[in-house]
């Protein structure tokens, strides 16, 4: 019974202890992020032509996020991943309706009189939109052959409604300028109005400027992957999982136990496996990382090499234990000596790890960086495992096992 | 029990390390030699194409299905991963285009999962995992130096990782497991985590004063076989999991299979390379 206390008030089973509720405290409020390939989702890959620069990326990234958002589509995320591709993150989207999303052009045409003026390659740049009072005006420029087609369709139009389409969907329908309509061609177009407030007025303003520069991405794009899972199936990839994680633990208990013969070896070796897996789970949970396939996959073999560990430190005390009766310090210097192994072995396996999470950082969920997750459960569970959870054993062996 | 004849003759074994070294180069070569002729195959992840899971919406037989999808798409790169009578993973040739197959497909089956990978990520994937094998490979064999500070023992374990993961992907190439981003996984994971025993090993060998080096092998052996155990294991555990649960889900299966074939590789490796290397040094350093 004062074994037990003792262990209880060790401060690295406190520190275990803390953790512990503080990370199921994590994930009961701040929930676990799931991967779109275990929520169900899509992930899109799009190249640009060629490399650009920050400004153009951001240029490109906010158009594909607005454009997305004013078709409706909820919960997206666009990243930039290096200077050439962008990723896109859609969630609860069905792998169907992708394809409809995905097969829209994003064609942007203005229309007047049902002649179309301009369309989206027509325009070359766009500035930012000027309000004065209830007053609204966008500026942009169009090409040289965007102006004269411009100034053919708008000869004589002054006042008439020009209609703007985004994939044949209108969505704007702004008045024509007077000095837009003499038939005169010029590169500078605006498009201007008037709404009741100065608050309309701005919201107008500024999703004609975002619908002009959708049809004004800066560099052509190019869709090189889809990645898209059902909900259903990826409930079904969660559920394999669990079944999985727990058949392991099984398989890993029935090998110890033959091993060693002695239940109480058995039962700390489920408890730390467990408690590895929720606090990888709390940190991924504060972090905001998401949980895919990847990581799980990540999770079992950060366990795994905790349950190696202890089967490292068992014997390591086993084996003085047998041998000789020596004092505590021998334990010390054994269990020592087990933690140098440990230590090692977390490195090499860290080592391996680093270049993955390096493309996982630096690129996003692109190429090998779809296994980033991977990466950094593995990573985290290891960290977790030689600092917090192997001390915690090493502890429960010093009391309950050795007894000299 | 005859246990203690059993030690005896794996400490004969252990006592000449020639033929201890040539067990693991020789399957290590046979997996080169396999490699070499069978070749590997690449996963969409990393040649381009398109790998879908589909519903089945009505009765349709395998081959039926293969010739609808090889009509509509006017190709023969269609192959029919696994199939049953509700469900389908297709494999297809190219990044098709995702509305072309939902046109196909209508009135049969719906999409469930759907990835197509294009020639421009497929080559900036596969150069991506050179790398991260290469580097990852790097890191670690720098980490071992750092522990070991000691220049035969450290390319003792380098070595004995290298024929891990030569044996694995010569497994690999033999069963048919693609090189895809999910096993490429797997072989890093392996770079990082095979060394383990191998540092059970030279750290109890080397560093250790009691009893002679054979003693302090069989010791070692007898802890780095067990963890081997839970590990094989637990691998074996997803493996058939994924098979039977979850047969969409080939990234984990993969894994699995990579890893369990890599593990096993690491006994060979460890108890027979590593400890051949490491008694040879240990003994020419008495001399």
């Amino acid at each position: 019974m004062s074994d037990i206390m003792d262990f209880l008030k060790d401060y690295r089973v406190i520190l275990l202890i803390v953790l512990l509720i503080g990370s199921i405290a994590a994930i009961s409020s701040l929930g676990i992020q799931e991967g779109l390939d275990l929520r169900g989702g899509s992930i899109i890959q799009i190249q640009l032509e060629q490399p650009v620069d920050q400004d153009t990326m951001n240029k490109v990234t906010t158009v594909l996020d607005k454009r997305l958002n004013a078709f409706g589509v909820k919960d997206v995320k666009v990243r930039a991943s290096g200077n050439q591709d962008v990723i896109v993150e859609i969630a609860g989207v069905k792998p169907e309706e992708v394809a409809d999303i995905v097969g829209t052009p994003g064609k942007f045409e203005a229309k007047i009189n049902n002649q179309t003026a301009l369309t989206g390659s027509d325009i070359a740049t766009v500035s930012p939109y000027q309000v004065t009072g209830t007053q609204w005006s966008v500026p942009f420029k169009v090409s040289v052959e965007g102006a004269n087609k411009f100034a053919q369709v708008a000869k004589g139009q002054a006042g008439a409604p020009v209609d703007m389409y985004l994939d044949d969907k209108l969505v704007s329908s702004p008045s024509l300028s007077e000095g837009l309509a003499n038939g005169i061609p010029t590169t500078d177009v605006e498009v201007s109005g008037a709404e009741a407030t100065k608050q309309e007025a701005e919201n107008q303003a500024k999703s004609i400027q975002t619908i002009l520069q959708s049809g004004a991405l800066p560099v052509k794009v190019q869709i090189v992957g889809i990645s898209s899972v059902s909900a259903e199936l990826g409930e079904q990839f969660k559920n394999g999982a669990l079944i999985a994680g727990l058949l392991s633990l099984i398989v890993v208990s029935i090998i110890i136990f033959i091993r060693y013969k002695n239940p109480i070896l058995v039962l700390p070796i489920i408890f730390t496996s467990v408690a590895e897996l929720i606090l990888i789970l709390g940190v991924s949970s504060i972090l905001r990382v998401n949980i895919d396939l990847a990581a799980i996959a990540g999770i079992i073999a950060a366990i795994g090499t905790g349950v190696d560990d202890q089967i490292i430190l068992t014997d390591e005390v086993l084996k003085g234990d047998k041998k000789s009766r020596r004092s505590r310090t021998g334990l010390k210097v054994r269990i020592k000596g087990a933690f140098f192994i440990i230590f090692a072995s977390a490195a090499t396996l860290i080592a391996a790890m680093l270049p993955l999470a390096y493309v996982g950082f630096s690129r996003g969920y692109t190429g090998i960086g779809i296994l980033s997750g991977f990466a950094f459960t593995t990573i985290i569970g290891v960290l977790i495992g030689i600092f917090i959870t192997r001390p915690v054993y090493a502890k429960f062996l010093e009391r309950f096992i050795n007894k000299d | 029990m005859n246990h203690k004849v059993g030690l005896m003759k794996i400490e004969q074994i252990i006592a000449s390390y020639k033929p201890m070294i040539a067990i693991p180069v020789i399957i290590t070569l046979l997996a080169l030699a396999i490699i070499a002729f069978n070749g590997l195959n690449q996963g969409i992840d990393l040649k381009g194409g398109t790998i879908t899971t589909i519903t089945l919406e009505k009765p349709i037989d395998q081959s039926q299905l293969e010739s609808l999808i090889k009509t509509g798409l006017n190709t023969n790169e269609v192959t029919i991963n696994s199939f049953n009578s509700t469900r389908a993973t297709i494999t297809m040739g190219g990044a098709t285009d995702v509305l072309k197959f939902k046109d196909i497909i209508n009135g049969t089956a719906t999409i469930e999962s759907y990835r197509s990978i294009g020639p421009v990520l497929s080559a900036q994937a596969l150069n991506q995992v050179y790398w991260a094998l290469a580097i990852a490979f790097i890191f670690m064999s720098i980490t071992v130096f750092i522990i070991f500070r000691n220049i035969v023992p450290s390319i003792a374990v380098i070595l004995a990782a290298l024929s891990d993961i030569i044996i694995a992907v010569g497994g690999m190439s033999l069963f048919g497991i693609p090189l895809s981003l999910a096993s490429v996984g797997a072989l890093l994971l392996l770079i990082g985590y095979s060394v383990d025993t191998d540092i059970l090993l030279t750290t109890r060998v080397l560093k250790r004063r009691e009893g002679t080096i054979t003693e302090r092998a069989l010791d070692a052996m007898k802890t780095g076989l067990t963890m081997a155990a839970a590990s094989i294991g637990s691998m074996v555990a997803l493996y058939v999991v994924t098979i039977f649960f979850i047969p969409s889900a080939e990234a984990l299966s993969n894994i699995a299979a990579v890893l369990i074939i890599g593990l096993v590789a690491d006994v060979l490796a460890t108890w027979l390379m590593n400890l051949g290397i490491l008694r040879w040094y240990m003994e020419r350093g008495r001399r």
